[in-house]
């Protein structure tokens, strides 16, 4: 079989490979917290003062910072290989990852200040 | 156009098997969860603000589209996760036979369905 050398955008497959196992280890153990939150919230079981306690915390910051951090990595790899895989037109790559790398930065930002600013 | 070999998973070419089934639910799982991150940070956001925005982020989250979101969150989670895992341990070099992948990719999916009817009874 003739090897070819894809126009992806990871120059190592390797080093994406991990990064993105990293990111898993790091979602698998924080990213239940949010959706448990939710759940409190909505079952009634934390009203406004007590989610405002959980949150203007030092600890909660640390991890917000955390899991947005591993999101953006695992998100932005996964759906790159999802493009990769289903879009062979090059300049729909091209476009779409790079969009995804300034909507994700600009989101990523966005999160931090607002994580930041609780309780501020 | 990259003329070169057929597009990966061939979902028209391959046979369907609980494996490649439990890989495009990764992704399609995963497609989702990215989609619910603008979600919960609009959620913190009116939770975190006045008492009415408190009020009303908690009274959309009891809405039609509120509960459904909340459903389609819990099951694409409960699935990334869990296969997520599952795939963790075939990197470590788990499980790798193919009676082993098949028999795990048909646990994680069973467990993504007892978790959308247990989330449909309780939501």
């Amino acid at each position: 079989m003739k090897l070819t050398k894809e126009p992806g955008s990871a120059r190592s497959g390797i080093r994406d490979w991990y990064w993105q196992r990293l990111a898993a280890v790091v979602l698998a153990v924080l990213l239940p917290l949010p959706f448990f939150l939710i759940i409190a919230v909505y079952t009634g079981g934390v009203d406004q003062l007590g989610l405002l306690d959980l949150l203007d915390h030092f600890f909660s910051r640390l991890l917000h910072t955390l899991l947005i951090l591993a999101l953006i990595v695992h998100a932005y790899m996964g759906l790159k290989v999802i493009f990769e895989d289903y879009l062979p037109q090059i300049g729909w790559r091209v476009t779409l990852i790079g969009s995804m790398l300034v909507v994700m930065s600009g989101f990523g930002i966005w999160w931090l200040a607002i994580i930041w600013a609780w309780g501020g | 156009m990259l003329s070169h070999g057929p597009m990966s998973p061939t979902v028209s070419i391959y046979r369907w098997r609980p494996t490649m089934i439990a890989s495009l639910a990764h992704r399609l799982s995963g497609l989702l969860l990215v989609l619910f991150v603008p979600l919960y940070l609009w959620l913190l956001h009116g939770m975190t603000g006045s008492p009415e925005d408190f009020a009303a982020a908690f009274d959309w989250l009891h809405s039609p589209l509120g509960k459904i979101s909340l459903w389609l969150l819990g099951v694409a989670l409960t699935y990334h996760f869990c296969n997520g895992l599952r795939f963790l341990s075939l990197d470590a070099g788990w499980c790798e036979s193919r009676a082993m992948m098949r028999l795990s990719a048909k646990v994680v999916l069973g467990i993504a369905v007892i978790v959308a009817i247990v989330l449909a009874v309780l939501l």
